[in-house]
């Protein structure tokens, strides 16, 4: 496959992982918050879910995104800072993942202020790299 | 009910999670380096080697207007006066390094741009440089 084929792969994978983290963070934030047992139980369900799926899917988005520019893992200007974001947000979103498999059940458990702190950065690192992702590709 | 964790499964966790995280960075680094050496294989321009803090070219509006002069005169025949490309390719907005356009520069491509080893500087080249970057 070409350059541009794999680019287009990227841009079809990449989205999946953006939306599903940030979802997850609303989803389990908005968890600890409700009274009722079986809606907190459902959204820390759908949180887990959400970040399990999130973090799969940062793993074809990685390998496309680095066939596509054949191996840079920096590059300069707008693609350097896209990495200087993607880099520490595939690292945490990885690690969240494995520490909320085996955190078990949130829904009898007061906040994890630190998770959700991270799950924050996480969603902030994310945002920053579609931010300059769509400059490279849209941008001046 | 008694939803404490314990304090050393709490600190497995986190370790578990940390070990993870290294392992997804180092296979990115893994498969890149791989990719890089197979494109370095695959063509005539060497990839050049990318660090975290990487000093950038100095660059003047002064710096730009010289190597726009240079430009002229060693460049523009086969990238165009506006350098948006004829015989040799269009080059706004490209997404190397600073050190990889001195390195085209100085190195040219085998059988594509000649060498201006010889006949630039290397304060031309940083001015050259500084232009060619200035290109949006």
């Amino acid at each position: 496959m070409n350059s541009e084929m794999w680019a287009k792969m990227h841009g079809a994978t990449v989205h999946f992982p953006i939306a599903l983290i940030l979802c997850s963070g609303a989803l389990d934030a908005s968890g600890f918050f409700f009274p009722g047992p079986a809606m907190r139980r459902g959204l820390h369900a759908a949180g887990y879910w959400t970040t399990m799926l999130g973090a799969l899917g940062t793993v074809p988005a990685v390998v496309s995104g680095l066939v596509m520019s054949k191996g840079v893992m920096l590059g300069h200007d707008a693609l350097r800072l896209h990495h200087l974001f993607v880099w520490p947000a595939f690292a945490l979103i990885v690690g969240l993942a494995i520490w909320r498999a085996l955190a078990g059940d949130f829904a009898t458990k007061k906040a994890p202020t630190g998770y959700l702190a991270t799950v924050g950065l996480a969603a902030v690192l994310i945002m920053g790299a579609g931010y300059w992702g769509g400059e490279m590709m849209l941008g001046h | 009910m008694d939803t404490s964790i314990p304090e050393s499964a709490a600190g497995a966790r986190i370790a578990l999670a940390a070990l993870a995280a290294v392992i997804a960075l180092a296979s990115s680094y893994g498969l890149s380096l791989g990719l890089r050496r197979a494109a370095s294989r695959t063509s005539h321009q060497q990839p050049t080697p990318e660090a975290w803090f990487e000093t950038p070219t100095p660059s003047s509006p002064a710096l730009v207007a010289q190597g726009r002069k240079l430009f002229l005169a060693s460049c523009a025949h086969c990238h165009g006066a506006d350098a948006t490309g004829d015989e040799g390719p269009d080059l706004h907005g490209v997404q190397v390094s600073d050190r990889y356009i001195s390195n085209i520069i100085t190195h040219g491509i085998k059988g594509e741009m000649p060498s201006f080893r010889k006949k630039l500087g290397r304060d031309e080249i940083v001015r050259l440089t500084a232009y060619v970057r200035s290109l949006d």
